[in-house]
């Protein structure tokens, strides 16, 4: 990654004096320094217009997408270094590390997602059970909820930091969340299945455009209310059974469709050979006449020079 | 007073008459076929590698029959052709020598 080249779309903020620079809050200097050594590093996709020239509410919707708390940010020019620097800090990122966080997190991407994208994906994992993830996962997903943290950190300690990064109000609501599953998981009396991870088709590829882009997430229903709430669970769960129901209903219709197919074909050959058939008996025909009336005028010609020469 | 053989006259105004208008039209089919199928058009290349899978596909044993007899019918066709050439010959020799 560190081998790209300088990409000339990507303008830093404007000089606004000494003062500002170092005035720019928590969470982006945190996970800027605990980059650490990996300076140097350079945004990896080309903004379509430049952070800067953003207005406001999108800046802020750009900043949830990289996991980052756009309230925490009062000015808009602390807002876009934040931005920037969360960029360089994704870039800076072992991408096999990002893509574990995605197999355990069981998040939707195509395998040639770029570290952005998976690092969108990312951000939107609010889990607290880390059981599963590899240590340079949990330092990828630390340094992604802006905990400060070395590389080669251990894994007991990834998870105390990340934990203490919670906060007691979010920790007790996630507590009192995962209760509420509990008590929803007994009434529906719903049992864990974890099948193997999938990426998505990627765009274009074999299953097309139009591939099914289901989330590959098994989580039970307490997680999900332990993550989302109890509506936002159960709707979520309905969410995912109706795109299940749809992805379903398109495979279905997919394999109507190459049944279709595969009958046009065998008709098209059919019609070929018959077709092909037809012709060579009308050869076949016209060559059985050529050479009757051939032989019957060889008759006639030689009839004619034996018999009654001029 | 010309002397016509009637069936000699029938056969080669048959066979310039047959012989053109199935050059046209296969010509002029073969024409559109290459018309149509060198388009540069995404669907016009998928038709073209569907046309020429189908042609891969064809089995020669599915007509070698009737391609045999058509075969041994040409060569019959020629041997004739081949045997009113001598006669003409001989006739000729005979006129002359008279």
């Amino acid at each position: 990654m560190g081998a790209n080249p300088v990409n000339p779309q990507m303008k830093m903020l404007p000089p606004v004096g000494g003062g500002q620079a170092s005035s720019v809050p928590a969470t982006g200097s945190a996970t800027g320094s605990a980059t650490g050594s990996a300076t140097g590093v350079i945004g990896s996709t080309a903004p379509a217009r430049q952070l800067s020239e953003l207005p406001r509410d999108e800046l802020e919707h750009l900043a949830e997408e990289y996991g980052l708390d756009p309230t925490r940010y009062k000015h808009r020019q602390h807002l876009v270094a934040a931005l920037h620097e969360r960029r360089q800090l994704i870039a800076s990122m072992d991408r096999e590390a990002m893509l574990d966080v995605i197999r355990w997190g069981r998040r939707p991407v195509t395998v040639n997602a770029t570290k952005e994208q998976i690092a969108q994906e990312i951000a939107r994992i609010k889990t607290m059970r880390f059981d599963g993830l590899s240590q340079r996962g949990l330092i990828v997903l630390a340094r992604l909820r802006g905990v400060q943290i070395s590389d080669n950190e251990p894994v007991p300690s990834c998870i105390k930091r990340l934990k203490k990064q919670e906060g007691i109000f979010q920790r007790i609501n996630r507590k009192r969340r995962a209760m509420i599953g509990q008590i929803v998981s007994n009434i529906i009396g719903e049992s864990e299945s974890q099948s193997d991870y999938q990426f998505l088709p990627p765009p274009g590829g074999v299953a097309g455009p139009a591939a099914p882009a289901h989330p590959t997430s098994s989580a039970t229903i307490k997680h999900e209310i332990e993550e989302s709430g109890l509506f936002g669970g159960i709707a979520g769960r309905i969410k995912k059974s109706a795109d299940s129901y749809v992805n379903q209903k398109l495979d279905e219709i997919e394999a109507r469709i190459d049944r279709k197919l595969d009958e046009i074909d065998r008709r098209l050959a059919e019609w070929r050979d018959k077709e092909i058939a037809n012709r060579i008996r009308i050869l076949k025909i016209t060559l059985w006449a050529s050479v009757i009336v051939a032989a019957f005028s060889l008759i006639y010609a030689y009839v004619k020079v034996y018999f009654w020469p001029h | 007073m010309p002397d016509v053989d009637f069936f000699n006259f029938w056969r080669w105004t048959l066979a310039i008459i047959g012989g053109v208008y199935a050059t046209v039209i296969t010509l002029q089919s073969l024409w559109g076929w290459y018309a149509y199928l060198a388009g540069s058009d995404r669907f016009i290349g998928l038709a073209r590698r569907y046309i020429i899978v189908h042609g891969l596909r064809l089995r020669f044993t599915s007509f070698w029959g009737d391609v045999i007899i058509c075969v041994l019918l040409t060569v019959a066709f020629f041997m004739l052709w081949q045997a009113h050439g001598i006669l003409f010959e001989i006739e000729s020799i005979i006129r002359n020598g008279r």
